[in-house]
């Protein structure tokens, strides 16, 4: 859709030179405006207020959570910074790379018994164990890039789903390694020790791999990984070497997971398999597709939310004596997941970012609306192309599209 | 008669290769022979390359050796695999027969499997299933048969209800996303069974219990028997219904739709009936998945059996029912093998039967991703 827009002003400029004069019914000046209104829309200085201190609300809000919720509950906010690592990872996988990973707990866990190892058996310094856990995660998900560059669609995603159970069963219990079904201690850094302080330090972690996505979808790399995406041959036509990008795109998710396992490790500081069962991956699946394929702000509220919804149920069901709660207790988690995916996949297969379009426009600086279209004619016409914001009808989702490409808005690029 | 013979007839003309030959390679009478006639091409095609001839005598031997080195017994290791083997063979031919149709690889298969067993188990127990209500009243065997028939019903029901409100809605959308789409169907199965029956195993009877006989001194019993029993029964019935009318619609449909639905065939129609078929093929599969230990758990037959039979399927080749009972067969032997080679020498290594299920899946994707009987990768 992104395209047909793009072609669209090119026609209205090629048909209207800048240099024209405004004519009698003032057409003209206005398909000049209209020619690309996002370089030249600018917000009024309350409008720039307003977004700072919106902005300046959400980063106070993450500063102040560990100090409001109750001191048993700080935990579960570790938890939802480390969720959200691990769903700006399976974005790089599943939005950027278009590549399904329904095995990620393999990648997570073992960046969580790489950290616990280094840390109590070997007892490393933390900032080893931590890059450690990261090479790790690399690594395993660089043999797994090996065989998506061989096999891909959905034997790539059944290749996934053995490979996550084989860690489960195999890797992650090598007794001498990982202690079996006992587990392994993975105590915290020294100075983040206290459990308000681990929350600071996975935030922080979150706010780091932020920027590195940031400027991984800004650059090169990351447009030329979702290039492949779109589809391969075309990328490879305009000079993309598919294979190192694709490796790179399992190679950057992969370490971001091993990361995300070893600060994972430290919120309970002990890991076991038992942990990283096949329903910790499908729930890593469905929180990157709720949150929104390709959208970084989607990707980690989903992750959040589905971090803290058992909590939520479970403080739900013990505090609030009215109907839904009532019947409602932290079991529920994943049949409300599984509702919440199913009606993404049906219904919005942007997710939440799709929801949240008009404030995340809105937050980068650029106007409410998606469009503001002065002249009612060509309002018309835009509307007739494309399906919308939703994307619901995106012509990518051909049968030689690995991956998800189909399930995700249209307006993903326009992030960051 | 006549029926069948016009149906044959329409296979052959109509639907081509693909059609024809699942047709008459499970066909009730021909299907042996047409095996081990293609077992044979198969073999003759290997013996050009001299790394066919090469990886099978290596193979050999270190299977041979393996065999005394790690004391296997030969009877216990085909019992135990084919036992295995067949409930893969079960819950592989309904993702089998629902990828043929509709082009979706089915991962609420396992799901759609244990909830019909979950709810044979609430009619046992008169619908009372806390656990003073069950060692007060333990399940009532005497229903099971009756029961059967009820999960087997439920299953294909609610394998519609999937295809009919899930999958065809995403119709237009990458196989990836629809796998993704059963996935979270099965997680909704699975939770719900969590919320109802609570996360621990419960006792399930079994049809026959006891054992049958024994081969070489290692008992067989009566339960194996009946799954290998099930098992072929199942293959039979499946053989029969791609002889009739509809049968060879469906078969007509999985290869060109298009050109199906021009003479006359309901697509719609057809993807129903696959994925009906499925679904009591799985309900079929969880009720004997579930007897193989005796109990019953929420989740069971996906975090126990789904990955190995998706790999099953994969071996024999997506598309083809006959290669999804070799693979499943296949893949049961391999991993029980595994499993007694690494306890026999006494390694540490921690699950064989995942190791060797990965190694399979690998193996046949990267060297021969259509699998052994699939038409295409």
């Amino acid at each position: 859709m992104a395209r047909t827009e793009r072609a669209d002003d090119a026609i209205t400029e090629a048909t209207q030179p800048a240099g024209v004069e405004p004519s009698a019914d003032g057409r003209a000046r206005h398909a000049i405006v209209l020619a690309d209104p996002r370089e030249r829309w600018r917000p009024s200085p309350i409008g720039v207020i307003a977004r700072l201190a919106v902005i300046a609300f959400y980063i106070l809000l993450v500063i102040a959570i560990p100090h409001l919720i109750p001191g048993t509950l700080v935990n579960v906010a570790a938890r939802a910074a480390v969720f959200a690592i691990v769903a700006v990872s399976m974005n790089v996988l599943m939005g950027y790379a278009g590549q399904v990973s329904l095995g990620h707990q393999a990648f997570v866990g073992v960046g969580a018994f790489t950290s616990a190892y280094f840390l109590s058996e070997a007892g490393m310094p933390y900032p080893f164990a931590l890059a450690a856990s990261l090479a790790t995660g690399a690594g395993a998900a660089l043999v797994l890039g090996m065989v998506a560059l061989r096999v891909r669609g959905l034997y790539l995603a059944l290749i996934t789903i053995a490979y996550g159970l084989f860690a489960k069963e195999v890797i992650f219990n090598i007794r001498s390694l990982t202690g079996g079904g006992a587990g392994l201690r993975a105590p915290r850094p020294g100075v983040f020790d206290s459990d308000i302080a681990y929350v600071y330090f996975c935030a922080a972690v979150l706010g780091l791999i932020l920027v590195f996505d940031w400027r991984l979808t800004a650059t090169k790399a990351g447009r030329a990984i979702e290039a492949l995406r779109d589809d391969e041959r075309v990328a490879s036509s305009w000079g993309i070497n598919v294979t190192a990008y694709k490796l790179l795109a399992f190679v950057i998710s992969g370490s971001i997971a091993g990361l995300a396992g070893a600060l994972f490790a430290g919120i309970e500081q002990v890991v076991s398999p038992i942990d990283f069962d096949f329903t910790l991956a499908l729930t890593f699946v469905l929180m990157t597709v709720v949150g929104g394929l390709g959208n970084r702000w989607g990707v980690i509220q989903g992750g959040i939310f589905f971090a803290i919804l058992p909590t939520l149920l479970e403080k739900g069901h013990s505090n609030w004596h009215f109907f839904p709660f009532t019947q409602l207790n932290a079991q529920w988690e994943p049949l409300i997941g599984a509702l919440l995916l199913i009606l993404t996949l049906v219904q919005f297969p942007g997710g939440i970012a799709q929801q949240q379009e008009h404030l995340l426009r809105w937050l980068r600086f650029q106007p409410f609306r998606a469009d503001p279209v002065v002249d009612p004619a060509l309002a018309g016409r835009k509307r007739k192309r494309g399906a919308g914001p939703s994307g619901q009808a995106s012509g990518l989702a051909g049968p030689d599209v690995p991956g998800l490409a189909d399930a995700r808005p249209s307006e993903r690029g326009t992030d960051g | 008669m006549v029926h069948d013979d016009e149906a044959t007839e329409a296979v052959e003309i109509g639907a081509g290769a693909d059609g024809a030959d699942d047709g008459r390679g499970l066909g009730a009478v021909g299907a042996g022979r047409d095996f081990l006639a293609s077992l044979a091409d198969r073999l003759r095609e290997g013996d050009r390359s001299p790394w066919g001839i090469g990886t099978a005598v290596v193979g050999g031997v270190v299977v041979l050796w393996s065999i005394f080195a790690a004391d296997i017994k030969i009877a216990r290791w085909l019992i135990a695999g084919l036992e295995s083997g067949a409930v893969y063979s079960l819950i592989a031919l309904g993702i089998a027969l629902v990828y043929k149709s509709t082009r979706v690889l089915n991962y609420a298969q396992g799901e759609l499997g244990t909830v019909p067993a979950f709810l044979a188990y609430a009619l046992m127990v008169s619908f009372r299933w806390s656990d003073q209500d069950v060692i007060n009243h333990p399940p009532d065997a005497s229903r099971l048969w009756w029961a059967t028939i009820v999960a087997v019903v439920v299953g294909a029901g609610l394998a519609v209800v999937i295809n009919t409100f899930l999958v065809q809605r995403l119709a237009q959308a990458s196989p990836v996303t629809s796998l993704v789409a059963t996935a979270g169907a099965a997680l909704l199965f699975i939770s719900a069974e969590v919320v109802i029956f609570e996360a621990k195993a419960r006792e399930f009877p079994r049809y026959v219990s006891g054992d049958a006989f024994s081969i070489a001194g290692e008992p067989v019993r009566w339960n194996t028997v009946l799954i290998l029993l099930v098992l072929a029964g199942a293959v039979v019935v499946l053989a029969t219904f791609f002889r009739t009318r509809a049968g060879v619609a469906l078969l007509a449909t999985a290869q060109e739709p298009f050109a199906a639905e021009l003479s006359g065939v309901s697509v719609r129609a057809m993807s129903t009936l696959a994925w009906a078929g499925g679904g009591a093929l799985a309900a079929i599969g969880g009720l004997l998945a579930t007897m193989v230990f005796g109990n019953l758990r929420p989740g069971l037959v996906t975090s126990q059996y789904l990955t190995f039979a998706l790999v099953a399927a994969v071996l024999g080749g997506l598309t083809s029912m006959v290669g999804a009972v070799v693979g499943g067969l296949l893949l049961g032997l391999v991993t029980v093998y595994a499993n007694l080679l690494i306890t026999g020498l006494g390694w540490d290594v921690p699950g064989p039967p995942q190791i060797a299920m990965l190694t399979v899946a690998l193996v046949v994707l990267l060297v021969r991703p259509r699998g052994l009987f699939g038409k295409e990768a």
